[in-house]
């Protein structure tokens, strides 16, 4: 890379270092203040091939070949429309068909090969397919979206190693401090030969040093990738398991009293009973407890259990 | 629900014969087991008879009553009608022997108060003991597992109460009787009573309550017979009627026999006759179960010694397979 330059202004890499060449549809790579000094009036075209350029499709250079950076822009051109998966195709030997047809209009557009056909193709596509292109855009693959996961983890990852570090940094930073305020109050303060305690102190730094290169390293539980050991990558759930038996009927439950039969909830309510009842107090009705039911429920233990005998059974 | 409870299907029994046929089962069957030296007819010297322990029981249960009587802060009704199922049903299955009363009766009345959600700590719950209070709070935590085991964790208790309430509101309502409420004293006295009888594991709690509320009507010089008859069992239930008077007679001539404090010369005489006699693997003062404790805390410990090592051992070879997969770590 070091020996390439701009085509315009001749510029290289050993030049100025902090060269940045971008590129353009046409695949050929201007330097970044010439790409400035392009656009200065107002529009440019390209100075080897000399097409109309728009300021907004430079982009930075990411290959050491512009044929290959222009054939990745050609390719992400086409992928916008045709961008079926393979979920769309009832066979394999269907998508594969429409995979190579897509390598073509690639390959030809890249090559400059029969351009204006290859075109026409594109647009007649798109036309045909509208629907299905505008469906597939918001539909994002899924392993695009689990690689956009792993990326944000990683980000998180470094980003708490770095905290880490700059902790350990500060900690290490005040210790030396301390280490070299407790020697001056020694000197200052003790009786004892100089040179001893000096000799005693940079002892101790020493040891200090080593128990802590000494210090086993922290039980990693992950990679450096952010994946847990022993565990797959892609945790995936095992399929909810549909039960196809039977549909649930509902059956009322049925009341044996085993004693007369208390009366219904109607009748406790228009017969009288309620009336030697406590109402209900205001924050017993916000919870749904309504005196009925209290009333309800003591008739029915009152009644219930009447007939029991167990000497029938015996 | 009462019918299709575990009170109802396990725990309700046919004849006051049948109950001491059972316990006088648990006491021969503990005999047999500790006392296998002891001549056939000299058992009875050592050992507590059926009927002897009957008395102990008996006398625990009005421990029990005062106890809970005097409860500080003071426990609903329904504690305490639970608690005396549990005892009642303790005893049923094993000698007083084996378990000294006085150790599960504390135990049943703290189980009681948390089943029945009176919530008491067990600080407060034993200070309301005299005595030695740590040791009291030791004996009711380690005996409250077996309690519920020997109980068959059958833990819900219909007591006789709320139906007493269901058939006041009725009599009120149906009945033709002047002020129900004056017999609200006489049913509370007997049900009282009632607990200390067998009556609460022959007959369902609504024929208890219904006893007790025709028992303080007669007291009243008032007849409820006609509610009884034509209203209660007045559609499809003339049956059944001779069931239930049968029933309520029982009660309350078991009522009858309810108050009767066992003698205390005798009560003093079976004192010493059970503290010799009772199994020193549950007696929290004797050396065997001390040595049996401990013997269950070093078990722990070295369960738990086990299980620590076992995780060491995991750990480091986990980390050793690690090294080489982790470049930070090389």
């Amino acid at each position: 890379m070091d020996d390439f330059a701009c085509p315009r202004c001749r510029t290289t890499k050993f030049q100025n270092p902090s060269l940045k060449m971008m590129v353009n549809v046409c695949g050929h790579g201007l330097c970044e203040s010439c790409v400035d000094l392009l656009f200065l009036k107002g529009s440019g075209s390209c100075p080897d091939c000399k097409i109309p350029l728009r300021r907004n499709n430079f982009r930075v250079q990411l290959f050491e070949d512009a044929s290959v950076e222009k054939e990745v822009d050609i390719r992400r051109r086409v992928l916008k429309d045709y961008n079926k998966k393979e979920e769309d195709f009832s066979s394999l030997a269907e998508y594969n068909d429409y995979l190579e047809e897509v390598e073509t209009i690639i390959y030809n557009l890249a090559n400059n090969i029969d351009v204006i056909n290859t075109n026409k193709k594109i647009e007649q596509y798109k036309k045909e397919n509208k629907d299905q292109i505008q469906k597939s855009k918001g539909r994002l693959g899924k392993d695009e979206f689990e690689l956009e996961e792993l990326l944000e983890l990683e980000k998180q990852m470094n980003e708490a190693r770095k905290q880490e570090i700059l902790l350990e940094e500060s900690q290490a930073k005040k210790k030396k401090v301390q280490r070299k305020e407790a020697l001056i109050d020694e000197l200052m303060f003790s009786n004892t030969d100089a040179k001893n305690i000096v000799q005693s102190f940079a002892q101790q730094a020493k040891e200090e040093q080593e128990e802590e290169a000494k210090k086993p390293p922290q039980k990693k539980t992950k990679f450096s990738t952010g994946i847990e050991f022993g565990r797959k990558s892609q945790v995936s759930f095992l399929p909810v398991p549909t039960d196809d038996g039977p549909l649930y009927q509902y059956t009322p439950v049925t009341l044996e009293p085993d004693g007369p039969q208390p009366p219904a909830e109607n009748d406790v309510i228009t017969k009288g009973f309620m009336n030697h009842v406590r109402t209900e107090t205001e924050q017993e009705r916000a919870g749904g407890f309504q005196t009925n039911i209290a009333c309800m429920r003591a008739l029915q233990e009152a009644m219930m259990g009447l007939y029991h005998t167990k000497k029938v059974q015996c | 629900m009462f019918p299709t409870s575990t009170q109802c299907k396990f725990w309700m029994f046919g004849s006051e014969e049948e109950l001491n046929k059972l316990r006088e089962s648990a006491n021969t069957k503990h005999i047999q087991r500790y006392g296998r030296n002891v001549g056939e007819s000299s058992k009875y010297d050592f050992f507590l008879t059926p009927e002897e322990e009957k008395i102990m029981v008996k006398r625990f249960e009005l421990h029990l009553r005062d106890f809970c009587k005097r409860f500080q802060p003071p426990m609903p009704r329904c504690v305490i009608g639970t608690a005396f199922h549990y005892f009642k049903r303790f005893y049923i299955r094993n000698s007083v022997m084996n378990y000294h009363p006085k150790e599960i009766m504390v135990t049943c009345i703290y189980l009681a108060c948390k089943v029945e959600e009176f919530n008491v700590s067990i600080q407060q719950f034993v200070a309301n003991i005299k005595g030695d209070r740590e040791k009291a709070t030791d004996i009711i935590l380690n005996n409250e597992l077996l309690l519920m085991e020997q109980l068959d964790f059958h833990l819900a208790i219909h007591n006789p109460y709320r139906p007493v309430e269901g058939l006041l509101i009725d009599i009120k309502t149906r009945g033709s009787l002047h002020d129900p409420e004056r017999l609200r004293p006489g049913t509370e006295q007997f049900l009282d009573r009632a607990l200390l009888t067998d009556a609460i594991m022959l007959y369902s709690p609504s024929q208890v309550a219904l006893a007790a509320v025709l028992h303080a009507a007669s007291k009243l010089q008032e007849n409820l017979d006609s509610y009884v008859t034509d209203i209660l069992f007045g559609e499809g239930g003339r049956d059944k009627l001779e069931i239930l008077i049968d029933a309520v007679r029982a009660i309350r001539s078991m009522e009858k026999m309810a108050d009767s404090p066992p003698d205390k010369n005798l009560i003093k005489v079976l004192d010493k006759k059970l503290e010799k006699c009772r199994n020193p693997e549950n007696n929290p003062d004797s050396e065997i179960y001390k040595k049996k404790m401990q013997a269950m805390l070093d078990e722990d410990d070295d369960l738990y010694n086990a299980i620590s090592q076992q995780n060491q051992i995991r750990d480091s070879s986990a980390l050793n397979m690690s090294l080489p997969a982790s470049p930070e770590v090389a």
